[in-house]
C-alpha cells in the first residue's frame, strides 16, 4: 500500500475514534503521530489501533499526554575511546546472541550495556519458556523466528554448557475454555474436544512444528492434578524450559572468549551520524568510532534510534508479573501447561504454569501497559490475577510455597512484531527492536538474521578459524555425585564450604563466578550465576557471606556492596557509623 | 548411591553413637547430656557453635536454667565451654548434606572434604529460618534495603555494617522489636512497627523494654502494601487492615524510609527432616516428636526450634538434655515403644507438641502449645476421653508466649484412652 493509501486508512481510524488535534505523517509505511491526547490509555489506544492496520511498517507515537515522565538524556564522554566495526547496545539475551554469533568472523564487536551485568532487563524476568511458535500468529516475524529459534536450542545448550529441557508444552482444554462464547455447555465442550485440538494440530503442520493429540484419559494419567474439568489437551513436545540468564550469561561469556569486548556499567546517551552513515556511539565512558549499530536496547530501542535520527517505532512497555514457588513442588506437573480460553486476548497467549530447570514451578506472567518503563513492582492485584488465572488448571495447588515473584516488561511496539531491518534513514544503523515475547526463543534465530542484515549492508564476514565455539562448564556443586564433590574438594578446599544453605552453593562457586570473563561484582550477579539466595530463604542467610567473600576478592570495601549496581548500595556504613554523624553534628 | 563403591572412595568413613546436627543451644545441650553415656560427634555448618546465640547480644536469656538474665552469647558460652571440655568431637564450618534412614550421614567441609558417618543415633537440631518478604506476599520493587530482622540483627552484630538510616519495621516478633531498639541505639531511626494483627506478635516484657522505652510508635492492624524504590528502598506505604486483614482503602499512608525490615515469623529448618522422610506435623512446622523428643524414625531425635518455635532458649535447653539422653540410651538398649498416646490441640490451642507419648521411662511429661487467640481468666483443660485429669485457670494466655502442663507419671499411667486433648476454654 502507498503511503497516500495508509495516511487515508488512518485518518479514519483517528476520525472514528473522535480524536483531535492530532497531526499524522506517513513515510516509507512507517506512520508518524504528533499532537495531545488526554491520557496515557488514549495513547496506546490509538498507538495499537493504527498499529494494527495491515501494511504499516511501524508508528512513531510522539502524542504528548499529561503525566508523560521524560527523562533527562545523560551527558556522555564524547573522547574517543575505541573503535569497533559493530557496536551493539543492549546486553539482553538479543544483544548477545547477536555478539556470540558475530565473534565467529573476523571483525571487531564491542557490546555496551548501561547495567553492571548482561541480562538485566526483560532478560532476567522472564518466563524462560522456549516457545514452540505455536501460540504466535502465523505469518508474523516473530512467527517465524520463533519456529527456527526454538530448533537452534539443543545444540547451543550442548556448546555453551548450559542446562535445557525440551520438556514440552501441553495446551489442555476444557469445560471452561469457551465460557467467553456464552454457548451451550455441550456445545462448548464439543468444539473443545472436538474441534479446537484438530485446529491446532493444523496449524503446527502449517508452520513446521510437531503438534501431537492428548486425550482426557492420557492427560489425567500423565498429569494427575490437572482440574477434573479437563476435555482434551494437546502437546507441543518441542517445546522448551531453559534459564534466561543463565543462557545469556554463557552467551557473553563465549563471546568474550572469541574477542568481543563488553563494556558494562556504560550508557549510550548519543549515535553521531556524518553523511547518513554511522560515525560513533557516545558513551558515559568514551566515544567509539563505528560503521555498524545493532540497536538491542529493549525497551529504550526508540529512544535510542532517535539520538541516530532513525526511529520508526515506539515502544509501550507491557508488564508481566510471575509467581515463583518453592522447588520441593517440583514434581507437581512433569510438562509445562497452560490453558486454551477462546476467543483469545489480543497479543497475549495467556501464560502458564511451568518448571523451570532448578524445578521450581513458576505461574504467569499477567499482561497490562505500563507506561513506566522501569516500574518492575509487583502489585497486591497482579498476586490475585495470577492465582485467579491459573488455578482452574491446578485446583490443589499449595499455594502459599510461593518463594517470590517479579515482573519484567515487555519491549513491544504498535505493529506488536519483531522490528529487525536495516535503517532507511541512516546507513549502517540496524534496528532489533519491538523484541517482545518470544523473544527468548527466537534469540538464534534472530542473531543469524541480524548478520545476514550486516552482509547485505556491506559488512565483510570472514570466518575467524579460532573460533571455539565451547564454553566451559561451571562448577555446579549440588549436580555432582558423591566421588565428584570429593575430588573437587580435594582440588581446592573452597568447595566444601556451603554458603547458601537453600540452594546448596559453596565459597569455591561464589569464587568462580567473581573472577569469571564476566566478572560478577554484584550481590545480585552472584546469584544469576551460582543460585546463592535464590531459594526459600532468599538470601537471609547467605547474604553476610557472600558480600564478604566479594569484598575480600575485590577489595571493595563491605559497606559500599550493591545489590545490582549504582544506587543499590545494601548498606549504609560501618556499624555506629550513623552515631559518628550525631557527634560531629552533621 | 551407597552400594559397592563405597570402598575405595570414601576415606573419611567415620563411626560414632551419637551424631548431633546443629550447634545452637538444642545441639550443644543435647550433645553435652548424649556425652554422658556415648561417644558423640557434634556438625554445625557456621563458624562458630551457638546458634542463633551469639549476634544476639541483648539481655533475656537463662532466667530459667541460671536464674539470672544472660545475653546471648554469654548463655552459649557457658555451653559452648562444657562442650569443649567434654570429649564430643565439634566439626565446624561443615554442612550435612544428606541423611538416608539407616542413618548414614553425609557432610562437607573444607579441610576434610566429604565426609561420611555410619551413626546409630541421631539428634537433629537445625533450628529455624525466618520468613521472607515473598512468603507474606508483600507487593511492590524488589530493591536493596529490605532485610529480614534476623539479617539485619547479624549484619549489625556479628559483621559491623549497618543496614539503613530510616527503618520501618514490619511484624512485631521478638527479633523485629529488639532490632527496633538496636536501630535507635546505633544511631538509626525507627519510623514505626506494623502489626497486621490486632495484638502484637512479641514477648510484653519486648514491648516495654524495646518500644516503649524508645518511644517507638506500634501500629497493630496495619500492614505494608507497597515498596517502593527501584535500586534501593525509598519508601513504604502502609495501610490500616480489617478484620479480614485485608488492607482499608483510604488508609494508605507513605512512609520515606530506605530500609525495610521484616519480622514476620520463623519457621523450623527441615529439608533434612523431609529429606529423610519423617512424619511433619503441618502445624508446627516441624517433625512430630514423642515425649523422648523421637521422631517417627526410631533412633533419630529432634529438639529445639527445629520441632517448634521456642519463644525462650531455656525451654530449649530443656528438650534438649531429653532429646540427648534417650538418644544415648537408645544406642545402649533401644526405647522401648508402648502403646501410643496422641495429644490433640483442642478449643483455642494452635498446636501441641509433643504430639505424641509412648514411653515409660520419664516421670513427668511437659506437654507445649500455644494458644490462638489472646484470652484473660481461660482454664487450661487436659482431658482423657470423658475424664479430665488436668485443669488450671490462667491469668492471661496470648499467642507469643508458649504454654507448658507437666503431667505425671501416675496421671499418665493412669490414662485408659489414647488420646490426651488440651483445650483453653472461658476467657475474654
Ligand atoms: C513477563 C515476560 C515474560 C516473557 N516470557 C517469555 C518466554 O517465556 N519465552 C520467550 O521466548 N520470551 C519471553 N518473553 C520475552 C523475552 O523476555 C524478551 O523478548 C527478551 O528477553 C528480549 O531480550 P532483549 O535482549 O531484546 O531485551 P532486554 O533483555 O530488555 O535487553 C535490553 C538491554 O539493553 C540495555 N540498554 C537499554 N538502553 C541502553 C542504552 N542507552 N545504553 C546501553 N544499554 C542499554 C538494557 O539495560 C537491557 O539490558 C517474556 C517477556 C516478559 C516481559
Ligand atoms: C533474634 C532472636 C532473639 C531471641 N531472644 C531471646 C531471648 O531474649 N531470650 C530467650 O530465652 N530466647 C530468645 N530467643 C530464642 C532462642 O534463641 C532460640 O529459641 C534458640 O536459639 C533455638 O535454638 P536452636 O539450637 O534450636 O536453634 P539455633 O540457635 O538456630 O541453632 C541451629 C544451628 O543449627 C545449624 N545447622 C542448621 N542446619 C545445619 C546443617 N544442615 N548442618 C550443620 N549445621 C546446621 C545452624 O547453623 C545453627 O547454628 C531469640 C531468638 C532470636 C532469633
Amino acid at each position: 500500500m502507498s503511503d497516500g493509501g495508509i495516511l487515508r486508512k488512518v485518518d479514519k481510524v483517528i476520525r472514528k475514534k473522535r480524536f483531535e488535534n492530532i497531526d499524522v505523517k506517513v513515510e516509507d509505511s512507517v506512520v508518524y503521530l504528533n499532537g495531545k491526547v488526554s491520557s496515557w490509555d488514549d495513547f496506546v489506544e490509538i498507538g495499537s489501533l493504527i498499529g494494527a492496520i495491515k501494511n504499516i511498517r511501524g508508528v512513531v507515537n510522539r502524542l504528548e499526554y499529561p503525566g508523560e515522565i521524560r527523562r533527562e538524556r545523560k551527558k556522555g564522554n564524547r573522547e574517543k575511546s575505541g573503535e569497533a566495526d559493530v557496536v551493539i547496545i543492549g546486553g539482553g539475551v538479543t544483544g548477545c546472541s547477536i555478539a556470540r554469533e558475530l565473534s565467529k568472523y573476523k571483525v571487531k564487536v564491542i557490546l555496551v550495556e548501561k547495567e553492571d551485568d548482561v541480562a538485566c532487563g526483560a532478560t532476567k524476568a522472564n518466563n524462560a519458556m522456549v516457545h514452540s511458535g505455536i501460540g504466535e500468529k502465523v505469518g508474523t516475524l516473530k512467527q517465524k523466528l520463533c519456529v527456527k529459534g526454538h530448533f537452534m536450542y539443543g545444540e547451543l545448550a550442548k556448546e555453551l554448557n548450559v542446562p535445557f529441557k525440551r520438556c514440552g508444552m501441553l495446551i489442555i482444554l476444557t469445560k471452561d475454555s469457551l465460557s467467553k462464547l456464552k454457548i451451550p455447555q455441550f456445545l462448548a465442550n464439543f468444539i473443545a474436544k472436538r474441534i479446537i485440538p484438530f485446529i491446532v494440530v493444523r496449524r503446527g503442520k502449517k508452520i513446521g512444528i510437531p503438534i501431537k493429540l492428548v486425550d482426557r484419559e492420557e492427560l489425567m494419567e500423565k498429569e494427575r492434578y490437572v482440574t477434573e474439568r479437563a476435555l482434551a489437551a494437546v502437546s507441543s513436545p518441542s517445546y522448551g524450559v531453559i534459564c534466561p540468564y543463565f543462557f545469556t550469561i554463557a552467551l557473553a561469556e563465549n563471546a568474550t572468549d572469541n574477542g568481543v569486548e563488553f563494556m558494562l556499567d556504560t550508557e549510550v546517551v548519543d549515535v553521531t551520524v556524518e553523511n547518513d552513515g554511522v560515525k560513533s556511539v557516545v558513551t558515559t565512558k568514551g566515544t567509539i568510532d563505528t560503521r555498524f549499530v545493532i540497536n538491542a536496547a529493549g525497551l529504550y530501542a526508540d529512544e535510542v534510534a532517535e539520538m541516530a535520527g532513525a526511529r520508526e517505532y515506539t515502544i509501550h512497555p507491557k508488564k508481566g508479573a510471575t509467581l515463583l514457588f518453592d522447588k520441593e513442588l517440583g514434581n507437581y506437573i512433569n510438562r509445562s501447561m497452560s490453558l486454551l480460553r477462546f476467543p483469545r486476548a489480543e497479543h497475549y497467549k495467556g501464560g502458564g504454569i511451568m518448571v523451570t530447570v532448578d524445578s521450581n514451578i513458576q505461574w504467569g506472567p499477567t499482561i497490562a501497559e505500563c507506561p513506566e518503563k522501569e516500574d518492575t513492582s509487583v502489585t497486591a492485584e497482579d498476586i490475585e490475577k495470577i492465582f485467579e488465572s491459573y488455578t482452574p488448571l491446578l485446583p490443589d495447588f499449595p499455594k502459599k510455597s510461593v518463594i517470590t515473584y517479579f515482573a519484567g516488561i515487555r519491549a513491544s511496539t504498535f505493529t506488536e512484531d519483531f522490528f529487525i531491518e536495516a535503517s532507511k534513514k541512516v546507513k549502517g544503523f540496524i534496528h532489533v527492536a519491538g523484541i517482545q515475547s518470544p523473544g527468548l526463543a527466537a534469540a538464534p534465530a534472530v542473531a543469524d538474521m541480524v548478520v545476514d542484515i550486516l552482509k547485505n549492508e556491506g559488512l565483510t564476514l570472514k570466518q575467524r578459524e579460532s573460533f571455539n565455539p565451547y564454553r566451559d562448564k561451571t562448577t555446579i556443586f549440588r549436580d555432582l555425585d558423591i566421588k565428584e564433590k570429593k575430588r573437587l574438594i580435594e582440588k581446592n578446599p573452597r568447595y566444601g564450604k556451603i554458603m547458601c544453605r537453600c540452594e546448596q552453593v559453596t565459597e569455591g562457586e561464589i569464587v568462580d563466578a567473581i573472577h569469571s570473563k564476566l566478572p560478577a561484582l554484584s550481590v545480585d550477579a552472584i546469584k544469576r550465576r551460582t543460585r546463592a539466595g535464590m531459594g526459600r530463604c532468599q538470601g537471609g542467610f547467605c547474604l553476610p557471606h557472600v558480600v564478604e567473600i566479594l569484598s575480600r576478592e575485590t577489595g571493595i570495601p563491605i559497606e559500599k556492596i550493591q545489590k545490582n549496581g549504582k544506587g543499590s548500595n545494601l548498606f549504609v556504613g560501618k556499624a555506629k557509623c550513623l552515631l559518628g554523624d550525631k557527634h560531629d553534628g552533621n | 548411591m551407597w552400594g559397592k563403591q563405597n570402598a575405595y572412595w570414601v576415606t573419611n568413613m567415620m563411626e560414632t553413637d551419637v551424631t548431633v546436627i546443629g550447634g545452637g543451644p538444642a545441639g550443644l545441650a543435647a550433645a553435652l547430656k548424649a556425652s554422658e553415656n556415648a561417644q558423640v560427634i557434634l556438625l554445625e555448618r557456621g563458624r562458630e557453635l551457638g546458634g542463633i546465640l551469639p549476634q544476639c547480644i541483648h539481655q533475656g536469656f537463662g532466667n530459667f536454667v541460671f536464674k539470672k538474665m544472660l545475653t546471648g552469647p554469654e548463655f552459649s558460652q557457658y555451653f559452648i565451654d562444657k562442650v569443649r571440655q567434654s570429649d564430643i568431637v565439634v566439626k565446624t564450618e561443615t554442612t550435612v548434606l544428606e541423611i538416608d534412614k539407616n542413618k548414614r550421614i553425609i557432610a562437607t567441609n573444607s579441610a576434610e572434604g566429604i565426609l561420611e558417618i555410619q551413626t546409630k543415633a541421631i539428634v537433629l537440631s537445625m533450628g529455624c529460618r525466618e520468613r521472607t518478604r515473598s512468603q507474606i506476599l508483600v507487593p511492590g520493587t524488589r530493591p536493596a534495603g529490605v532485610y529480614t530482622a534476623g539479617t539485619s540483627q547479624r549484619l549489625i552484630n556479628i559483621d559491623g555494617i549497618m543496614p539503613g538510616k530510616k527503618f520501618v519495621i514490619l511484624g512485631s516478633g521478638d527479633v523485629g522489636l529488639i532490632m527496633a531498639r538496636r536501630f535507635i541505639l546505633e544511631g538509626g531511626e525507627v519510623e514505626g512497627v506494623y502489626e497486621i494483627m490486632p495484638q502484637p506478635g512479641g514477648l510484653t516484657r519486648n514491648i516495654v523494654q524495646c518500644l516503649d522505652d524508645y518511644n517507638i510508635p506500634l501500629f497493630l492492624s496495619h500492614t505494608v502494601t507497597d515498596i517502593v524504590g527501584r535500586k534501593r528502598v525509598e519508601g513504604v506505604t502502609v495501610a490500616k487492615v480489617d478484620e479480614s486483614m485485608k488492607p482499608l482503602v483510604g488508609t494508605e499512608r507513605f512512609i520515606p524510609c530506605d530500609c525495610l525490615v521484616l519480622a514476620v515469623g520463623l519457621i523450623p529448618e527441615n529439608e533434612l527432616s523431609k529429606q529423610i522422610g519423617l512424619d511433619m506435623d503441618g502445624r508446627t512446622d516441624g517433625p512430630v516428636v514423642d515425649e523422648r523428643m523421637e521422631t517417627s524414625v526410631s533412633g533419630i531425635f529432634a529438639c529445639g526450634n527445629v520441632v517448634h518455635v521456642h519463644d525462650l532458649v531455656d525451654d530449649v535447653a530443656v528438650v534438649a538434655e531429653i532429646a540427648g539422653e534417650h538418644a544415648a540410651k537408645y544406642v545402649r538398649e533401644n526405647l522401648e515403644r508402648r502403646g501410643k498416646i496422641r495429644t490433640v490441640a483442642g478449643e483455642n490451642v494452635g498446636y501441641v507438641v509433643p504430639q505424641f507419648l509412648r514411653g515409660k521411662e520419664l516421670d513427668s511429661v511437659t506437654l507445649y502449645f500455644r494458644v490462638l487467640s489472646e484470652k484473660r481468666g481461660a482454664t487450661v483443660i487436659i482431658s482423657c476421653g470423658e475424664k479430665t485429669i488436668f485443669e488450671r485457670k490462667e491469668k492471661i494466655v496470648k499467642p507469643p508466649e508458649m504454654v507448658k502442663v507437666i503431667l505425671s507419671r501416675e496421671v499418665l499411667n493412669a490414662l485408659v484412652q489414647n488420646e490426651l486433648r488440651v483445650d483453653v476454654r472461658g476467657g475474654k
